[in-house]
């Protein structure tokens, strides 16, 4: 743009919004801009002195822009900045709050798998990948991220609707003591004490003990 | 993780003070991520130390709350130091030639800036000191 001063409203409530650390900047239009605002997206490194443009987010009209590759060092803490372009007028650059990945994403729930024996349910947790680049990079478990990562996991027999907790630290769980040909259904969460973070609960996962055979 | 919550009740705050985003006082040019272990225990004790004698004091803000969840930190702050003195005592709590040079590095960064700015940026960064000391207790 032409402008030296900026006179176009800025953007509005640029922030990250971030699971299993996808670190995705959105943003508002400025208030009244209408149509045609193209926009550009540039971060930094917290500490270090250069701003980065990010050529895949340079004159784009939709108001989000994936940074999780730029972010992805979880040891380190970022700022993402927007600037808007209308009819050759321009606004400020709008930052974000300082990103920490570690601290400011929120974490998915877990997958659940379950078997059934006559009185028993095995019940096996896997926690989700941090996000990678591509599907051919090595994954990496939020286990291995989040060492002090938990398991809540509850338990409902459907016939009596009674309900069971359980915390735990390792991923499989031995519910023992359950009624033969029952069905049961089983979802889990996440937690994280330090920094505290927890996901929402999966959806249930439900299956049947076996019939007793003496019976 | 007492520190942790209080310390992310007023994080937004806080950072929001320091305008400064081209310099850093604990995380470079070196991230503490890249400490040796043998050395981590040094580091803690002299980053702890720093913060007790030489942050917290300069850290007033305008809002009681704010001020309020400074005040329980550096509380916390002064009982663990507490407890390094007597690692440091019983001799468990070796500085080694690296933990030495990071630590003088984090006061270069710190008196690069007046007395203010450094002590609010200090606070602000308390999330990596904490997400350091977290990563392998």
């Amino acid at each position: 743009s032409g402008e030296l001063y900026c006179s176009l409203p800025n953007p509005r409530n640029v922030h990250f919004e971030s699971t299993n650390m996808k670190n995705i900047l959105h943003w508002s239009a400025p208030e009244s801009a209408g149509d045609g605002v193209l926009y550009n997206v540039k971060y930094s490194v917290y500490g270090v002195g250069k701003w980065i443009r990010k050529p895949e987010c340079r004159n784009i009209n939709r108001t989000w822009c994936d940074l999780s590759s730029e972010t992805a060092d979880y040891e380190e803490q970022y700022y993402a900045s927007v600037k808007a372009f209308l009819n050759g007028k321009c606004s400020d650059w709008m930052e974000t709050t300082r990103f920490n990945p570690l601290t400011d994403t929120k974490i998915g729930p877990p997958t659940v798998n379950i078997s059934s024996t006559e009185k028993s349910i095995l019940i096996t947790l896997t926690a989700p990948e941090k996000w990678k680049r591509s599907p051919d990079e090595e994954s990496v478990s939020l286990l291995q991220v989040y060492p002090g990562l938990r398991y809540n996991v509850s338990v409902l027999n459907k016939k009596t609707k009674k309900r069971w907790f359980f915390s735990i630290s390792n991923n499989t769980l031995v519910v023992p003591w359950l009624e033969p040909g029952t069905a049961y259904c089983v979802s889990a969460q996440i937690h994280v004490t330090t920094p505290l973070l927890h996901s929402g609960f999966s959806k249930e996962y439900c299956t049947a003990t076996l019939k007793d055979k003496t019976a | 993780s007492e520190i942790r919550s209080s310390f992310t009740a007023i994080k937004a705050n806080i950072q929001a003070r320091d305008p400064v985003r081209t310099l850093s006082i604990l995380s470079h040019p070196h991230s503490l991520h890249r400490v040796q272990s043998s050395d981590k225990c040094c580091i803690i004790h002299k980053v702890f130390n720093f913060y007790v004698d030489k942050v917290f004091k300069h850290c007033q803000t305008e809002d009681t709350y704010v001020n309020r969840k400074i005040s329980s930190i550096a509380n916390s702050f002064l009982s663990i130091k507490r407890n390094l003195e007597q690692c440091h005592i019983q001799n468990k709590c070796l500085c080694g030639q690296e933990s030495t040079e990071k630590f003088k590095q984090i006061l270069a960064n710190y008196e690069g800036l007046n007395v203010t700015s450094a002590a609010m940026k200090s606070l602000g960064e308390l999330d990596i000191l904490l997400d350091w000391v977290e990563k392998s207790r």
